[in-house]
């Protein structure tokens, strides 16, 4: 049996960039992946015959630029749609806030509702753009081994330099003043319409299972903007949906000589005295290589395929107490046609919608994670893929993706189900009835993403599409643990590459290209 | 009546913190007066009889956090500072009760009645909190560095701390993370598994603030709590004989050993403010008092944007202020009893009545309670930490008589349509009705009843928003943020007018720092 | 002269099953806590008869308040080989094996027997309790954990006639039951376990039995045990005995790692002296790899035996214008132990032994210092004033008495 220097588990977008820019240095590589196509979380398929969507993320936020720029990613490679309107905070008697990529529009837009709020814009725009600026320095370092950092560690640290040189300490105080808060606070000190602090709290939170009255929702909102360039709710969509990057990723791969197995299972890492010497299949077949890179989230890293009895008992203390909590569930309506949401034009409908009157409906949806039950009226977040893509649809019908804040993955005194699925549903379909009357007249089928199909489908732990909280006792030299957050783990040869590590969760490659550094260094 | 016009510092506020300032400041020599707008001293901390024969401490009923330092270099106990020990806090529950005793075998059975692991851990816990206390201290006693443009000094002082944070181990740094970002419920549940025993547990972490169990950030005022330091034993909650009012008093006595002057009745009406510099106050009576500097005690928004001008101060600074966040969340009711309550769980007379009993049977019952307040109404079933003075110092009520203490959460000082008589009492009757599910004799005991709203806290004792810490103690909130940037060290913007309240640096609780570490920083005894 | 008395008092202590009889028979009312239950210290005014009858006769000391675990499942063995330091895989059914346990960075957490009850079941004893410990190293393993401390109530029988009186009592005959194994057997209509074991260092039993049972079981032992000169002990005969032969005790002579709240305070099983129960041949168990880098290293303290050389400490007294006067009961205060003037090392615990008229004490001591023989200086207190006198390093046990583990032929 071959041989090879790395093998990487798992083919989400952080693997399959770990596994290109291994490749490209030279290594032998072999990806595993145990679904039957590559790509993770970055999956768009026929999810009904003719017709396809993005299972989970329908738009990227950010790309880290240094993996394009490694790669040779170029934008025709990779065709991103950037509408003008990024997003539709959608209000009340059609009184609606529209997102463009021009702050001054925004603005604009805003003043209808409060000139007050509309004359703070730009600043906030540009509040948020330094602070992001300091982060986007930050997420390019291995986080520090803290508390005994050593001199050379702190000198790595050196290009934050830049932002403070920009900025002043000043900008570093705002950074940490703007992290730990919660969005309540950050809304207060800057905004008074409710449908504003409603929307803009709902990024603090996107894909988290905080409301926006918990501390460290700031820092979520911040990391939701990393290259944004103060454009508040960036969203971008890729041409073709978010499989093409992974394919994109996997075709560069292969042109480094990287291989790749499908619908192949890790059962194990294959450990001798916490040294890593390859993997076990299900089918019990062992494929040996030099180093592991495991782009699966740290629960199922080290619980499952190292195994408990591998742990010291401080590492799996803490292993054990990495918060995953998934609390989102995805939802796609195939549409007779294309229906008519108030006041919006079709042509601006190529863009995400949100519902979020206010920041206390946000605040009650919340509530739902602490008390193990489904939200009355969640906080939902919608688009057409088949505007944004027309090939998506063989006909004239339209599907609306929706992602449904919150839907705990731990239910109390239920379980996840067909039954939890059709109230789920049925509560999806009131609310979105309010802004698009006859909804529930378009529809002709429905497919259903519960925290616990996430898990089951995709292979995360809890659903949480970040692989782990993204709080900040689950931040930078804090994830997943105190003591691997350096992407190496206490085995010899066994490495960390998915969001579960520095800096989190999202598209962005960002965590891969730390990682590969780290394992190029040994 | 003084006779002199004219003082070296003028205190505003006779606070347990302004009155340590002003103490310690008499100490070094200086002519000081301290202007307190009640009757009585203390602020927060303070004793009344408000009903005939039964005594109250009305607002702060216990003492965990007073600085052994401060009380010996004050020589408080010399001057009436007599602190009794709580011994045991006991959760009274469904036909059962959870107690904890300082008893460390008693605690280990009465835990592993209801799960013998956790009463395993929580042996562990205890030293392991205490450790990461000590870890913390040096945090607690070093001026806060200004972080835009940090003096000799500061550089300092952080490369002291950042030695002293190297040397933690990695194991403690975890933790101190962990606290400082956490919800106390999470932190909790890493450690123990009997709902009951977190939930108390947790309440510490929610004590004076507005946040749940189960918000991030509600650890760091656990482990505040946890730094309780009474004859060096950590965790050891304290009340004072006579009332907590008596601390105070031993304060001020303390600060008149040493030659300071008090004036009661005396409301501050502006800071004077010449050139950028403070020279004195006015009162509202129309007197005005010169002096080389002023100390506030009062909290920041009272500070800055009550006493001063707005136009005397930098733009951003007054930004800052406005945004600092003081969210009054807790209320106070005081009951005069003619007996005892019965606890149906634990019927009688025992031990547990000489502790703090604390009404937190499960997170979620913290958790609604929060909901409640957190979109604008008292809580239905609050959240209680009850004490019976009396049964610790018969004194406080006649023979055969008590008073009972019941703090409680959440009051949001935000009440929706605002507080009037009516909700007052709705909200007395709410505390009432959760406490008589658990004693249920105590509604025919009750002989007066005081109930403080938010709302009253900050009409009476001069506390924005009825908050207890003078502002929330948010890591945003915290060390060279405290109030704002730039002006944590204990000095504003106008030269010669300086804070010592809980507002600042380290925060909130009968712990004296604030006052101590401010007055040391003025004299130049801190750097 | 016996003062009748009809008082009781109600306590908020734990008592232990044969307390009904215990208490009747402490003629000092002396007690002690122990694991939160009330624990005799010693039955007669002085605990003199009581420690002779340890080495003469025969001591019956409840020892209840011992924790208690039994393991059950597929995976025990394994797992019990996962977690303490010595070979499980070789422990046989009735055999019994003394054994400390470590945290994962080769620090003692607490020490104890593994008692191996069948092919999956085990009995494991220690001095603190250690579910939580026990219990979350066994997650995703196939076994269960049982606190069986309460279930189970325990006795010793100590001394050189231990044996005749079992054999009076049990069913079957305790004459081959080797040191450090076990039978099940029936005292009276009650099934018991007897176990070769116990904390004297002499010949005894630790005999375990269902609460139910216990009074009948205690009974039966002091009638038969009567002429054996049984005699009901407390801990200061067993505190003194123990010492003797060199046995460690929880949160005197170390500190359990789980609740050292200092690196300093806790101890490797090389610290211990218990070197020889680590077996390093081990694949793997919790705190191997630690201690395989300090056994490299070599560890920095030693556990020692010394004695104190009488002439001089007699000579101290004689300039104070005294007899020697030793406390009569074991010491647990940490003594300064020196090398030329220098703190080398600190007595941890320490006794006169009635039976080798001796002056012994036990201790840590850095390893530079260790070798047998090396002399000490020794720190007393000698009417209110500190001087040193002079102490040897000694090999431990001080007392061994062969019948401890022979056989009759």
């Amino acid at each position: 049996m071959k041989h090879y220097d790395v093998i990487v588990i798992g083919s989400g977008i952080n693997s399959l960039s770990s596994a290109a820019l291994l490749g490209k240095a030279g290594k032998s590589v072999l990806v595993l992946e145990a679904r039957n196509n590559i790509g993770g979380m970055a999956s768009t398929i026929e999810f009904l015959p003719g017709y396809k969507c993005n299972i989970i993320n329908d738009t990227i936020k950010w790309i880290n630029p240094k993996l394009l720029q490694e790669l040779h990613i170029t934008s025709a490679d990779l065709q991103i749609i950037k509408p003008e309107i990024t997003h539709i905070a959608l209000g009340e008697n059609s009184k609606h806030i529209y997102f463009h990529r021009d702050v001054k529009k925004t603005a604009n837009s805003i003043k209808n509702l409060s000139e007050k709020d509309a004359n703070n814009w730009e600043d906030f725009t540009l509040y948020i753009k330094k602070s992001t600026e300091f982060l986007e320095r930050l997420y390019q370092n291995t986080p520090p081994k803290l508390p005994n950092i050593n001199v050379l560690e702190a000198l790595s640290m050196k290009n934050m330099l830049n932002p403070i040189i920009k900025h002043g300490t000043r900008g570093i105080v705002d950074l940490l003043r703007t992290t730990p808060m919660m969005m309540l606070e950050m809304m207060d000190e800057w905004f008074e319409n409710d449908l504003l602090r409603g929307t803009l709290s709902s990024i603090g939170v996107h894909h988290s299972s905080l409301g926006p009255f918990s501390a460290s929702t700031g820092y979520n909102f911040l990391h939701q903007h990393l290259y944004s360039n103060g454009i508040i709710h960036h969203n971008t969509f890729i041409k073709g949906g978010t499989f093409k990057f992974a394919k994109l990723l996997k075709t560069i791969a292969e042109s480094y000589n990287v291989e790749f197995k499908i619908n192949t299972k890790v059962k194990s890492i294959k450990l001798d005295n916490e040294f890593c010497k390859g993997v076990i299949l299900e089918n019990n077949d062992e494929i040996n290589s030099s180093i592991i890179v495991s782009g699966v989230d740290p629960k199922n890293t080290f619980i499952n395929l190292v195994g408990i009895p591998n742990l010291n008992p401080n590492f799996h203390t803490q292993v054990r107490n990495i918060k995953y909590r998934g609390s989102i569930a995805r939802m796609h309506f195939l549409l007779k046609k294309l229906p008519k949401i108030h006041n919006i034009p079709i042509a601006n409908m190529d863009t995400m919608f949100s519902i979020c009157p206010n920041i206390e409906y946000l605040e009650r949806a919340s509530d739902s994670m602490k008390y193990g039950c489904l939200a009355d009226e969640p906080s939902i977040s919608f688009c057409f893929p088949t505007i944004i893509n027309p090939d998506f649809s063989s006909d004239e019908k339209h599907i609306l993706s929706s992602t449904i804040q919150y839907a705990p993955y731990y239910l109390r005194n239920q379980q996840w189900g067909s039954e939890t699925n059709e109230v789920l549903k049925q509560t999806v379909i009131k609310t979105l009835e309010n802004y698009i009357p006859g909804f529930n007249k378009l529809i002709e089928s429905c497919t259903i993403y519960s925290p616990k199909d996430l898990e089951k489908e995709f292979g995360i732990s809890e659903g949480n599409l970040n692989h782990g909280e993204m709080t900040l006792d689950q931040f930078m030299f804090m994830r997943p643990t105190i003591n691997t957050a350096q992407y190496k783990t206490p085995f010899n040869n066994l490495y960390l590459c998915g969001p579960g590590t520095h800096p989190g969760g999202g598209l962005h490659g960002t965590n891969a290209l730390n990682s590969v550094k780290e394992i190029l260094k040994n | 009546m003084s006779k002199i016009n004219k003082y070296d510092a003028i205190v505003i506020g006779g606070g347990h913190n302004g009155l340590t300032a002003a103490a310690y400041l008499a100490r070094a020599g200086k002519e000081v007066l301290v202007l307190e707008r009640r009757h009585v001293l203390g602020g927060a901390a303070v004793t009344e009889e408000i009903f005939p024969g039964f005594k109250f401490s009305v607002c702060s009923y216990v003492v965990s956090l007073m600085k052994a330092n401060v009380m010996r270099e004050l020589m408080l106990p010399h001057f009436g500072l007599e602190l009794l020990p709580l011994e045991s806090t006991f959760t009274p529950l469904e036909n059962d009760y959870l107690m904890r005793t300082a008893d460390a075998d008693q605690t280990y059975r009465e835990i592993a009645r209801h799960s013998t692991r956790d009463a395993e851990t929580y042996m562990r816990f205890g030293p392991r909190m205490g450790q990461i206390g000590m870890a913390v201290r040096p945090i607690l006693e070093t001026i806060a560095p200004n972080a835009i443009r940090p003096s000799l000094s500061d550089l300092s002082n952080l490369k002291n701390l950042l030695n002293h944070v190297k040397n933690l181990s990695s194991e403690q740094f975890e933790y101190l993370t962990k606290l400082m970002t956490m919800s106390s419920a999470d932190f909790l549940d890493e450690w123990f598994e009997f709902e009951p025993l977190k939930a108390t547990m947790s309440a510490s972490g929610i004590i004076g603030t507005f946040m749940g169990p189960r918000s991030p950030g509600s650890a760091y005022v656990m482990l505040h709590h946890y730094m309780g330091d009474i004859d060096g034993a950590f965790r050891a909650w304290g009340f004072q004989r006579g009332g907590t009012g008596g601390v105070s008093m031993a304060i001020a006595r303390s600060a008149e050993h040493f030659g300071a002057t008090i004036m009661t009745e005396s409301s501050v009406e502006k800071v004077i403010v010449k050139n950028g510099k403070s020279v004195g106050v006015a009162l509202e009576n129309g007197d005005e008092y010169k002096s080389d500097m002023v100390i506030s005690g009062l909290d920041p928004k009272l500070s800055f944007l009550k006493l001063l001008e707005e136009k005397d101060l930098p733009s951003d600074f007054v930004q800052s202020i406005k945004n600092f966040r003081i969210r009054g969340s807790s209320g106070k009711v005081n009951l005069a009893l003619d007996g005892l309550p019965n606890f149906t769980c634990l019927p009688g007379e025992g031990h547990h009545l000489r502790g703090a009993i604390s009404i937190s049977p499960s997170y979620d019952h913290l958790e609604k309670a929060y909901d409640d307040a957190k979109y604008g109404n008292f809580s239905k079933k609050p959240f209680m930490d009850i004490i019976l003075p009396s049964m610790l110092d018969p004194e406080m009520a006649p023979p055969g008589k008590h008073v009972m203490s019941c703090f409680v959460q959440y009051a949001p000082y935000n009440l929706k349509g605002g507080w009037n008589d009516s909700k007052r009492e709705a909200f007395g009757d709410a505390v009432v009705n959760t406490l008589a599910h658990y004693a249920p004799n105590i509604k025919d005991l009750i002989l007066h009843r005081q109930v403080l709203t938010p709302a009253d806290l900050e009409s009476t004792f001069g506390l924005t928003e009825g908050n207890i810490f003078h502002g929330e103690l948010t890591i945003q909130q915290l060390f060279s943020l405290r109030p704002a940037v730039k002006w944590a060290d204990y000095t504003t913007p106008i030269k010669n007018y300086f804070q010592c309240g809980s507002g600042t640096h380290p925060g909130g609780g009968i712990t004296g720092s604030p006052g101590e570490m401010a007055a040391k920083k003025i004299l130049g005894i801190l750097k | 002269m016996i003062y009748k008395n009809n008082f009781h008092a109600e306590t908020q202590l734990k008592l232990s099953p044969f307390f009904e009889r215990t208490s009747k028979l402490n003629e000092s009312q002396e007690w002690r806590r122990w694991s939160g239950y009330l624990s005799a210290t010693n039955y007669e005014l002085s605990h003199e008869n009581e420690y002779f009858a340890i080495r003469t006769k025969a001591a019956l000391l409840d020892i209840s308040p011992l924790y208690k675990y039994i393991i059950e499942g597929p995976d025990t063995q394994k797992y019990l080989h996962r977690l303490v330091t010595r070979n499980i895989n070789i422990c046989k059914i009735g055999q019994v094996m003394y054994t400390p346990w470590c945290d994962e960075d080769g620090k003692v957490i607490d020490d104890g027997t593994v008692q191996r009850l069948s092919e999956n079941t085990f009995r494991i004893t220690s001095a603190e309790p250690n579910l939580e410990w026990l219990q979350y190293n066994a997650m995703g393993l196939n076994l269960k954990i049982k606190d069986d401390s309460k279930n189970t109530a325990a006795l010793a029988l100590q001394g050189p006639n231990s044996r005749k009186i079992l054999n009076t009592v049990a069913k079957d005959s305790l004459d081959q039951l080797k040191f450090f194994w076990m039978i099940n057997t029936n005292i009276k209509d009650c099934p018991v376990s007897i176990s070769r074991t116990g904390y004297t260092g002499d010949l005894g039993y630790e005999i375990w039995i269902d609460p139910k049972d216990a009074l009948t079981v205690w009974d039966i032992l002091l009638e038969k045990g009567k002429s054996y000169g049984i005699t009901p002990t407390g801990l200061h005969a067993l505190d003194i005995s123990r010492i003797e032969a060199g046995l460690i005790l929880l949160d005197v002579d170390y500190i359990s790692s789980r609740h050292a709240i200092i690196e300093s305070r806790k101890s490797s099983p090389y610290e211990l002296g218990l070197g020889w129960a680590v077996k390093m041949n081990k694949k793997n168990f919790i705190g191997k790899k630690a201690l395989e880098k300090e056994l490299a290293r070599g560890p920095e303290w030693e556990f020692i035996g010394i004695e104190i050389e009488w002439d001089q400490l007699e000579k101290l007294y004689r300039e104070a214008g005294l007899a020697p006067g030793l406390p009569s009961t074991a010491w647990r205060t940490s003594t300064p132990l020196y090398y030329n003037n220098q703190q080398v090392g600190y007595a941890t615990s320490g006794a006169w032994s009635p039976i080798l008229k001796k002056y012994i004490a036990l201790g840590h001591l850095k390893s530079n210092f260790a070798m047998n023989g090396t002399i000490l200086d020794f720190e007393v207190k000698i009417e209110h004033f500190r001087k040193l006198t002079k102490a040897k390093v000694v090999k431990t046990p001080f007392f061994d008495p062969k019948r401890k583990r022979s056989c009759p032929k």
